[in-house]
């Protein structure tokens, strides 16, 4: 949470901020290991750059699950979410030019909407819900697009470079993070998600209106995977994909597990969501520096989230949340 | 003392409320409580305590009844927010607290209107704020600490302190007459705890009034002004205990209905006689919950594990029914000792059987009462070749224990879910009483059912000890131990204070 009030000088804050994001002496050991490994390589501007864009990719993607986590909840379709939105780009440009960008947004709201409210007055698990929901985009997807990758023109602007070695959509992001973590640490919903995820039946007791909350938390995460999504679109690759990867949806949860917001929720948000996804970026891009084979660090990244899912629901338990 | 002349800031009158048209929770019940005093609110589970806070906070509505303000009749909140802009909020039992929060977040939790701009919280004012509500109650605490990190006690009071600045925030005001509902504020407390919370709560009644739930008879001799007995939904007895002197005799002769009867106890062998030990626990420790917990349990013999909440009776008998591990220790099962963390079903087989109250999980509630009863006696029922059900023989077996057991069913199929709540209890005790384990772990066996049918139960427990099984049993109900038990390990935080014989447990009753 924010810890800006607790801020000392010198060796003690240094001590203070590891103690409570545990995952910055992973990413310093990670930089040593690998900068000594790959000494000219990995701190060269052209992967420093790699890097970043490695970054933009997956927190783009975090940013909106890991709201929905907070109440101990999941949320799987923003891959859908993006899928859906970039066909649905490429059939409406053409008839409304590129106020057609706001298709992204509107169906992240719209698909938020849909699964907060079946979740909560369905009782249904929102990771099978959501995961319908995913599964449903994609076919939908393939539909529309009659199955091949559909190209979109007149959206380069987006990514045309601004500062030399920092990729645009970065600079794009900076806004859209610092939104959502004003969002969870400095209005009440935040608070209303982690008293959810802690404590539900108390929240509920608090005289709050869960079902409502909850249902927030999906409509802000389908619009910031919406807003995400305009900035991904042409950042990876400007068409509508038709293939789906199990890596887009697989990794963005490592990144926020590997952050601290637990599966079970309660704590965390998308200010820990940068530590983890920057983590997994640097990792990512030192394996793919390594000989190792794609499928190999495929493997490696199943570790990393086993591993981080063991660390993270032990934390949670030491924390003795069973409280009378 | 307190002031009568003037008019009380809560009176409701009449209030009835009845669940799903059958059961009748609140029976014309009337409640009225003035400036500056201590209401409290007694009566066994299930009397329709909780229901009638639960319609003071607006969390149910009454079938009938009035509210009445100023001599004026209002309508009953429909919320807890409205509850709180008449002036009335509540701290539950339990499940209040949200761990994960820090105590600034959680005092404001619900309430957060007042320091909130168009740019979201104001969170030093926030800050500010509750560091001034925390001086004011005396609260041992920082705002920046987490919830799950406070003691129990502290715990509570922040939760205390909470509902008052709910009541003033959402009547905009600074001070103000309030009602706060405590349900069994002290419940999980050590002594200590509890006297240094009522300290408090005595300080706070200079400008608060409260209604106070509670089963601790000492608290409502010493703290209480009135006293309201609830017993089955109705209200049965008042006392003004500034007045008259009511004695704790009065009280509980009120709360259960009838003269207690020193029921003639049955004498077990007792403990230093030496009969066959069946079970002996040596040095069980679990960190944070109980630690070198020793004792020998005799054939026949009923021990009972005593204490609050908290205490670690619960875990120690969860512990021993394999439901939980523990960090360290012996457990010796008829001289052999027992693998550590043996999951249930081996301890089971072992003699050692676990009876809950909690029909929620000791039934199946989809299947009728045969299969209840079987599924735990499969052995009887199975042919002896190719080992098919018989289901003349599960039909047989059903009735046989409805019958003893004087279980209210049109049918032995019936289901488990259309039954009353002393039947199912009854369903329970029935097969354990047909399985007949060596030893039996009774964990709040009569939890929320009527007298009656406790009787019943009562009996079959009684019957089943008589004919040599052990046991040991946990309960919130101390009048249980009196009945059942032949001696009495009594507990606080994690460890056995003294073992007493059942003749002084009525003095534990007391103090």
């Amino acid at each position: 949470m924010n810890h800006s009030h607790t801020k000392r000088s010198g060796l003690r804050g240094v001590w203070e901020a590891t103690k409570n994001y545990p995952v910055i002496l992973i990413v310093i050991g990670l930089v040593v290991i690998f900068s000594t490994l790959y000494t000219k390589l990995f701190l060269s501007p052209v992967n420093l750059t790699a890097t970043l864009r490695q970054f933009v990719t997956l927190m783009l993607f975090s940013i909106g699950p890991s709201i929905v986590m907070l109440l101990g909840s999941m949320d799987l379709s923003f891959i859908g979410i993006w899928m859906l939105g970039s066909v649905l780009l490429w059939i409406l440009t053409p008839v409304i030019g590129p106020p057609a960008l706001l298709v992204f947004p509107l169906l992240g709201l719209a698909t938020g909407f849909i699964a907060g409210v079946v979740h909560t007055k369905g009782r249904i698990p929102s990771f099978i819900l959501t995961l319908s929901i995913l599964i449903t985009y994609w076919g939908l997807t393939v539909v529309l697009s009659g199955g091949y990758p559909r190209p979109v023109k007149g959206y380069g602007f987006i990514t045309a470079s601004v500062l030399p070695r920092v990729p645009t959509p970065f600079l794009w992001s900076i806004p859209i993070i610092l939104a959502a973590i004003i969002v969870v640490l400095r209005t009440r919903l935040g608070i209303y998600f982690w008293a959810i995820g802690s404590n539900e039946e108390g929240t509920r007791l608090a005289g709050i209106d869960v079902d409502r909350y909850k249902t927030i938390a999906f409509m802000l995460s389908g619009t910031f995977t919406g807003i995400g999504s305009i900035i991904l679109f042409e950042h990876l690759g400007g068409s509508a994909p038709v293939e789906f990867n199990m890596n887009n949806v697989v990794r963005p949860l490592v990144a926020i597990i590997l952050g601290g917001t637990p599966l079970v929720g309660g704590t965390g948000g998308p200010h820990r969501t940068i530590l983890g996804v920057f983590t997994f970026s640097i990792l990512y891009r030192g394996l793919y520096l390594s000989s190792l084979r794609p499928e190999v660090i495929d493997l490696v990244v199943g570790l990393v989230l086993i591993l981080s899912v063991v660390i993270n629901s032990r934390g949670a338990r030491m924390k003795g949340v069973d409280v009378t | 003392m307190v002031d009568k002349t003037g008019a009380p800031i809560l009176r409701v009158k009449n209030v009835s409320k009845t669940f799903g048209g059958v059961v009748c929770a609140l029976d014309d019940v009337s409640l009225e409580v003035y400036p500056n005093e201590i209401v409290g609110v007694v009566g066994e589970n299930g009397a329709g305590k909780t229901t009638l806070m639960k319609i003071l906070v607006g969390i149910h509505a009454p079938d009938r009844g009035e509210w009445e303000h100023n001599g004026v009749v209002v309508p009953f909140p429909r919320n807890p927010q409205e509850a709180a802009r008449k002036g009335i909020s509540i701290v539950y039992q339990e499940k209040g607290v949200i761990p994960s929060l820090k105590v600034y977040q959680f005092l404001f939790l619900g309430n957060e209107e007042k320091h909130e701009r168009r740019w979201g919280l104001q969170i030093g004012k926030m800050k500010q704020h509750a560091r001034e509500i925390l001086e004011e109650f005396h609260v041992q605490c920082d705002i920046e600490d987490f919830m799950y990190d406070l003691p129990l006690s502290t715990q509570k009071m922040v939760e205390i302190s909470k509902a008052v600045l709910r009541i003033r925030l959402e009547q905009n005001r600074d001070t103000t007459d309030s009602v706060i509902i405590l349900d069994e504020p002290t419940a999980p407390l050590t002594i200590e705890e509890r006297r240094g919370m009522l300290g408090e709560i005595l300080r706070m009644k200079s400008n608060t009034s409260f209604v106070y739930v509670t089963h601790i008879m000492q608290e409502v001799m010493e703290y209480m002004d009135e006293v309201v007995v609830l017993r089955d939904g109705k209200r049965v007895g008042y006392f003004d205990m500034s007045a008259q002197k009511a004695t704790e005799d009065d009280l509980s002769r009120a709360i259960v209905g009838r003269e207690i009867l020193a029921q003639p106890h049955e004498k077990g062998p007792h403990m230093d006689e030496g009969g066959e030990v069946v079970l002996s626990a040596q040095d069980l420790t679990t960190r944070g919950c109980y630690y070198d917990i020793s004792f020998d349990l005799h054939r026949g013999e009923c021990i009972g594990l005593f204490g609050p909440a908290g205490s670690g009776k619960s875990e120690i008998i969860k512990t021993i029914a394999g439901l939980r591990s523990n960090d360290s220790g012996k457990l010796l099962l008829q001289g052999r000792e027992a693998k550590q963390n043996e999951p249930a079903h081996k301890r089971l087989s072992r003699g050692v059987g676990y009876f809950s109250g909690d029909t929620a999980n000791e039934l199946l509630h989809d299947w009728p009462i045969t299969k209840n009863i079987s599924i735990l006696n499969i052995s009887k029922v199975v042919g002896k070749f190719l080992r098919f059900l018989r289901f003349k023989a599960e039909k047989a077996l059903a009735a046989r224990i409805v019958e003893q057991l004087r279980i209210t069913t049109p049918d032995v199929n019936t289901l488990i879910s259309s039954l009353s709540g002393g039947s199912k209890q009854k369903v329970t005790v029935g097969k354990w009483f047909e399985k007949n384990p060596a030893i039996l772990l009774l964990e709040d066996p009569t939890i929320g059912i009527d007298v009656g049918s406790r009787e019943d139960i009562y009996q079959a427990v009684l019957s089943m000890k008589r004919k040599g099984m052990s046991m040991i049993l946990v309960s919130d109900d101390l009048k249980e131990y009196s009945t059942l038990c032949d001696g009495v390990l009594l507990m606080r935080q994690g460890r056995v204070t003294e073992r007493i014989s059942v003749e002084q447990i009525s003095e534990v009753l007391k103090s």
